[in-house]
């Protein structure tokens, strides 16, 4: 009993160690390798709080060591896990010794059995919707050319970074927030963000900025003619159809970019094709 | 793009840190450093154009697990410095199309080398591990920043290789345009457009569901009519599309707590 004490005193993670974590957050990538991923990474995040926890340094370094097992998961994502882990690092050190073991083997069971549903849902919302839809605004205010006009090149990057990152760092901030406040019942509440209802309603959002943007390329031969406007779209569209239809095939972009690059070279030998007239910048 | 090798390939080191280090606050996304390496050579326009255009095509290519897709930052920073070369005197969609595949390759080895430094980290881990394990956490620690350097050094070597062979490739769109005419041009400027539609394309692959289609096909038919029928310019479209996907999203929100 008179051994606990000192570590009972110690054990305490204040708010600035907990700061301190998160901005260690950003730096979860380093070391990245194939034979444990972001296992590195991971236990350089909790450092400050296991250095804390741990006052003893043999018990400190077999911390460390113990969290240096596979870990892969989102980057982002990885927070909820991070907060969680770090309040029952904090939990165990305050309970008697017998029970530390089953404490430890419980923080090893949430890593394992969160980190893939996690990423799962990291990388659906993160990679495959939210990042897309701030691109795809992006992209569609550049050919729009709103910006350019003015010489204002750098309000869509800052417009793009400002939208994405308020997403990014707002999810990881909650993430490690609440995982330290839920500890292991974290996995629980993950369904009260709704994560799932965000993704169907960006990916709708973004299927409308599609349309635009369909439209915005073929957008130049308006003021020349509505039929010719018209016809250009309509051929475009079929196109796009088709390259479509190519990746769902799982032909990469480089791969279709060559064909495309073949195909355009073709059309221009063509003997029977007289080509257009070739446009300045942005069209006419 | 000779003078301004050594800015743009120190620009693309610490941009590719983000992609594969530190932070992932999408600095190194095309939209941003095609712009960044463009205004470096004074052709800010051509780089956002190229970014976009990037941007678009590569929309879909996600890092799932451990799959790398293609090391992005390298192929905008490579074909926005050859694209602003080119574009002096010939025109900008075909020099962008050229630029392109020029750069495709080279990002692919860059992607190779980014590869081969992931394996080499293992050695890394193991050595941290060692230093865990015999309590020497300041040189655990300390071996993030070293890797950093490591990561940084790498991406500012792979980046000055791929400048000069852009650069060295140059005189190859020359001497197409001197032996096949202005059909090659031509080609390449097709191939601009055409690579819009695959942008397009990269897009529905990855955002349309079977069930979605129906919005998508709804959308264009009603901005269609909307360029046509209205006096809008193209912003206005934009801010049109933003403000219904606004109202969508929080329809779906008011689902979730109708459901909750």
């Amino acid at each position: 009993m008179t051994e606990e004490k000192p570590s009972l005193r110690e054990a305490r993670v204040t708010a600035l160690d907990l700061a301190y974590c998160f901005w260690r957050t950003f730096f979860l990538q380093g070391v990245w390798n194939f034979e444990r991923y972001l296992s590195y990474g991971f236990t350089f995040v909790l450092l400050p709080v296991l250095k804390k926890v741990y006052p003893i340094p043999e018990e400190r370094a077999q911390a460390v060591t113990r969290h240096m097992e596979y870990f892969n998961s989102h980057p982002y994502m990885a927070s909820f896990i991070l907060g969680a882990v770090v309040r029952m690092e904090e939990e165990k050190q305050r309970q008697p010794r017998p029970k530390q073991k089953q404490k430890e083997e419980e923080i090893s069971a949430l890593k394992v059995g969160m980190m893939g549903p996690i990423a799962a849902m990291g990388d659906n919302l993160f990679w495959a919707t939210i990042r897309p839809y701030c691109g795809l605004i992006a992209v569609t205010l550049v050919l729009s050319h709103a910006f350019q006009i003015k010489g204002q090149f750098w309000v869509i990057p800052l417009f793009f970074l400002v939208v994405y990152n308020i997403a990014h760092v707002g999810i990881r901030l909650m993430g490690f927030i609440q995982g330290y406040r839920q500890s292991d019942q974290v996995v629980l509440t993950l369904r009260k963000y709704g994560f799932q209802q965000a993704i169907r309603g960006l990916r709708l959002a973004s299927i409308l900025l599609l349309g635009v943007l369909i439209v915005f390329v073929n957008l130049s031969v308006l003021e020349k003619e509505v039929g010719l406007f018209v016809l250009k779209l309509t051929f475009f569209t079929a196109i796009v159809g088709l390259f479509t239809f190519a990746l769902h095939r799982k032909i990469s972009p480089s791969q279709m970019f060559y064909a495309v690059l073949l195909f355009a070279l073709m059309l221009a030998f063509w003997p029977t094709l007289s080509g257009p007239p070739i446009l300045p910048m942005g069209g006419p | 793009m000779m003078p301004h090798l050594f800015p743009i390939a120190i620009l693309m080191a610490f941009l590719s840190l983000d992609e594969t280090a530190v932070g992932q606050f999408m600095v190194s996304r095309p939209i941003v450093t095609g712009p960044l390496v463009g205004w470096l050579i004074g052709r800010a326009g051509i780089g956002l154009e190229m970014g976009a255009l990037i941007e678009l095509i590569w929309i879909g290519d996600v890092p799932v697990g451990a799959h790398l897709p293609l090391d992005l930052t390298m192929l905008t920073g490579t074909s926005v410095a050859l694209c602003c070369q080119l574009a002096q005197d010939s025109n900008p969609e075909a020099a962008m199309t050229y630029a392109l595949g020029i750069a495709i390759p080279l990002a692919a080895l860059s992607t190779e080398a980014e590869i081969a430094l992931r394996r080499f980290h293992i050695r890394w881990l193991h050595f941290a591990q060692r230093m865990a394990f015999s309590g020497h956490l300041r040189t655990f620690e300390w071996l993030n920043y070293l890797v950093l350097a490591e990561q940084w050094l790498k991406g500012f070597l792979v980046s000055a290789a791929c400048l000069i062979l852009a650069h060295l490739s140059s005189g190859l769109y020359s001497l197409l345009e001197g032996v096949l005419g202005g059909k090659v041009i031509e080609g390449f400027y097709y191939a601009h457009w055409l690579l819009l539609a695959l942008g397009c394309s990269a897009v529905i692959d990855l955002l349309v569901e079977k069930n979605t289609w129906v919005y998508l096909i709804l959308t264009i038919v009603a901005m269609m009519g909307l360029a046509v029928f209205s006096p809008l310019q193209g912003v206005h479209l934009v801010a049109i599309a933003l403000l219904a996907g606004f109202i969508l999203a929080l329809f779906f929100v008011g689902k979730r707590e109708a459901s909750t």
